[in-house]
């Protein structure tokens, strides 16, 4: 009984991981910055990263999906970046790459606030479940001196209403003389 | 005190005193407050330069300035006779020219008063940038002759039409023209025409100045032919509005 159990378990394994394992992906990431990227990257800056994802394996990729991600590694800051006003270009979806064939993709970023961060590609197709990720580049923005909204309120909104003040006590007295 | 003075006096105090003139300050002091919210109000804004702000601001308050100037000018004498007050000014113990240096007068104490108010923006939005000082000076040396130079150009068309409205129309459009340079930036203009029309007219002057001194750092010296063009503006325009006060020509 033993032999056919294992005989069994060998044919049905296979026909039951056979989709999966027909179609496994093997990806490669390479990621790297522009030539172009400020050597000492400042706030306001913009910043460009070139991803190559490579389809290692023998079949097809269908259905890929690439994403950028920003993590701040500023000491006591350490977090995930929304990439919301950093960037407009977060993914592509949707490409299909052939065994041995490779997708590149330009991935520009402008330069929110400074501190300390790290950029990863990551991909992923539709039928597998796992992600695949790039080595990750880490850059450090400057801080540089712009505008302040504390210094602007109370200018923006006090002249205004001062001068309306004046305005309406001027028009107030006139018809209290008249 | 002479005429010339106690007129001037008069246009101030119309400024500070009437609703009209207070008006005028407040829509001013919008104007600025509304660039201001607008930049730190919009993510890729609030991350220009303080220095590129500063020369954005020093723009925005050369432009709404000669607007004010030419409502001002416009109003100066065709103003007084739809409001049928010119004929006792003509007919009172003074001359024209007394007349017509008070008026002036009065613009630059009005051009003064813009002046004071932008101050506090152009430190909300450059303290702690670079070349403050030099923008805030440089507004004074560049800003007032285009300023006033408008003022005095709607003013000699007010006397030449006798009409508010044809005056303030002519004048506006001629500033909208030279001001377009606020809105083309210098990439735009760097061209054969583009460079001709620089060289020619007033507002690229002043504004090429303040990119060059707020942004640029650059020295006094190489801001003379551009001095020297605004002077001119503002003495060319002077002459027309006395020379046009002295004939009338109201229907």
């Amino acid at each position: 009984m033993k032999p056919l159990r294992q005989y069994l378990f060998a044919i049905l394994l296979p026909l039951l991981l056979g989709v999966s394992m027909a179609q496994a992906a093997d990806l490669s990431i390479k990621l790297e910055p522009d030539q172009s990227n400020p050597v000492t990257p400042t706030m306001g800056d913009a910043m460009h990263f070139h991803s190559r994802i490579h389809n290692d394996s023998a079949h097809p990729v269908e259905g890929l999906v690439a994403w950028i991600s920003l993590v701040e590694v500023t000491p006591g800051r350490e977090q995930p970046m929304d990439l919301e006003d950093w960037s407009a270009h977060k993914a592509v979806a949707g490409a299909t790459l052939a065994p041995g064939a490779a997708l590149t993709t330009d991935w520009p970023m402008r330069l929110i606030q400074s501190g300390d961060y790290r950029v990863v590609i990551s991909a992923t197709d539709r039928n597998e479940q796992t992600v695949y990720t790039s080595p990750t580049l880490q850059f450090h923005v400057a801080r540089k001196p712009i505008i302040e909204s504390s210094r602007i309120l109370p200018v923006a909104f006090g002249l205004p209403l001062l001068i309306g003040g004046v305005m309406t006590y001027r028009g107030w007295r006139q018809r209290r003389c008249t | 005190m002479s005429a010339t003075t106690q007129i001037a006096r008069k246009e101030r105090w119309a400024l500070l005193q009437d609703q009209r003139g207070l008006g005028w300050l407040l829509a001013f002091s919008a104007v600025l407050s509304a660039f201001a919210l607008l930049l730190i109000s919009n993510q890729e804004l609030s991350l220009l330069d303080n220095a590129q702000v500063v020369y954005m601001l020093a723009g925005t308050v050369t432009t709404a300035g000669a607007v004010i100037a030419v409502i001002l000018g416009a109003d100066a004498f065709a103003g007084e006779r739809e409001r049928g007050t010119l004929v006792p000014l003509l007919i009172a113990p003074i001359r024209t020219s007394e007349l017509v240096n008070g008026k002036a007068l009065g613009l630059v104490s009005a051009w003064g008063l813009m002046y004071l108010l932008s101050l506090p923006y152009l430190w909300a939005v450059g303290a702690g940038g670079q070349n403050l000082v030099q923008a805030i000076l440089y507004l004074v040396l560049f800003g007032t002759p285009v300023v006033l130079g408008f003022g005095y150009l709607a003013m000699a068309l007010s006397v030449r039409s006798g009409s508010v409205l044809t005056s303030l129309l002519t004048s506006l459009i001629v500033l909208l023209f030279t001001a377009s340079p606020l809105l083309l930036g210098p990439g735009l203009r760097n061209s054969t025409i583009g460079r001709a029309l620089d060289a020619v007219n007033p507002f690229s002057g002043a504004l090429n100045t303040y990119d060059a001194v707020i942004i640029d750092s650059d020295p006094f010296l190489a801001q003379l032919p551009r001095l020297t063009l605004v002077l001119a503006w503002l003495a060319v325009t002077f002459l027309a509005a006395r020379t046009t006060a002295h004939r009338p020509r109201f229907h």
